[in-house]
């Protein structure tokens, strides 16, 4: 089952790593997604992801949920540098687009490495809850505290955002609704009158949203929450009541 | 404003960020006509200031790419690049442009936010992401013709969406009466 954050509830050995781990994990894939060149070493990358979405019990489908997603996007990535990339040795020439094995090649290249860096971004977030996600972007940027980056300024805002984006949705959702019982129909009238009834929920998100922002503020403030208090010495922010 | 508040605000706009791309999702070709990402980015620099509008701008595409797959993952920098810097210019001019009049205020810091993160987006994908391959024709196509409807969005929604939040006492007066 598939939480709105994209989470999963399965137990396997991704599930139960910590989510440091897991980051890092990724940084070190992606770089070998990144760097693999040939098709012999993007086969290799390949295989490896496989792996890690079956050890995951994600599922195929769900794994490739966003790359499905993209799908045209990265069709017209393929036909564009498969037409464009070269003009040498062209297989067919049809005006200034040339057809070319080396064009394939890159946009196959190209494709590939979306698709690869697409399912391992899909694995992070299916197998780590988004607490723990907050919790493990606080532990691999802490080194950067000492060159004097808001460290936990980045994570309280990735933490709220990636728990305010269900809540948001569910909200959106409902004001739609509400709208299609006022208007009939959003959801099947043409493009513009369709956009033009997004456009008129856009105040409502909005002020609804920055409501929540302003009790969630004041309730963190009434707890003594304060983003320049100094660290304690477990490694966790002390918190004063004013 | 309180600083957690300003985060909070950022987080919550970044958070939206991901939300209204999803609720556009029906709409064919929404994300590059009606740039539904830049609108939280831009009224969160304006109501928040500039770190917070930059915090919008570096969370939002990043964390909807990783939780949704768009903006996809070679587009991702970019993006970033250019939504910092709206939030980041639109909190600046927000802070520094008094003209009197709160609309003024907010559509002078709008139009700069606009401009310079075009700008910006044109500069680095000339000289870093996509050198050599990246003409003026191809920026002012991108830029300004296929958002048009996005820019007229913008302009449509953004400064009412400040006064409504200062309306209904979310944020602090631009000019308290005395």
């Amino acid at each position: 089952m598939r939480s709105m954050s994209g989470y999963m509830w399965a137990d396997s050995p991704l599930h139960r790593a910590p989510a440091v781990a897991k980051l890092v994990g990724l940084l070190f894939c992606v770089a070998l997604v990144v760097l693999a060149s040939s098709p012999l070493e993007l086969a290799a990358v390949a295989l490896g992801v496989a792996t890690l979405v079956a050890v995951s019990r994600v599922g195929w489908r769900d794994a490739a949920r966003a790359a499905w997603a993209l799908r045209w996007f990265l069709l017209v990535v393929l036909v564009l540098n498969a037409l464009l990339f070269s003009d040498v040795d062209p297989i067919f020439v049809l005006g200034p687009a040339h057809l070319t094995a080396a064009g394939l090649a890159q946009g196959a290249r190209i494709v590939v490495r979306t698709l690869l860096i697409l399912v391992l971004g899909t694995l992070l977030t299916a197998t780590t809850r988004p607490q723990e996600l907050v919790s493990g972007v606080r532990s691999v940027l802490s080194p950067l505290a000492r060159l004097g980056l808001p460290v936990e300024v980045v994570a309280l805002a990735v933490g709220v955002t990636v728990q305010f984006v269900p809540t948001l949705l569910r909200e959106s959702r409902q004001l739609m609704r509400a709208q299609e019982i006022r208007c009939s129909g959003v959801a099947t009238r043409g493009i513009m009158r369709r956009a033009v009834s997004y456009i008129r929920l856009l105040i409502p998100m909005f002020v609804s949203a920055i409501r929540r922002a302003d009790e969630l503020s004041a309730a963190m403030e009434a707890r003594g929450y304060r983003l320049s208090t100094p660290r304690g010495s477990d490694g966790r922010v002390e918190r004063k009541v004013r | 404003m309180s600083q957690v508040k300003r985060i909070v605000i950022a987080a919550v706009c970044a958070a939206l960020c991901i939300v209204l791309p999803m609720a556009f999702h029906s709409i064919p070709n929404a994300g590059a006509t009606w740039l539904p990402m830049h609108i939280p980015v831009m009224i969160s620099g304006l109501v928040a200031g500039p770190v917070a509008g930059a915090v919008t701008g570096l969370l939002g595409p990043v964390l909807s790419s990783l939780l949704t797959g768009m903006p996809a993952a070679p587009m991702v920098v970019p993006m970033t690049c250019e939504l910092l810097t709206y939030g980041l210019v639109a909190g600046l001019l927000s802070t520094f442009v008094r003209t009197g009049i709160i609309t003024v205020d907010l559509y002078v810091s709008l139009i700069g936010a606009m401009i310079a993160g075009r700008v910006v987006n044109g500069v680095l994908r000339a000289l870093i992401f996509s050198p050599g391959a990246y003409s003026l024709e191809a920026w002012l196509a991108a830029s300004f013709f296929t958002s048009l409807v996005g820019i007229v969005l913008q302009f449509a929604v953004v400064v009412p969406i400040v006064v409504s939040l200062e309306r209904a006492g979310l944020v602090p007066p631009r000019y308290p009466e005395e």
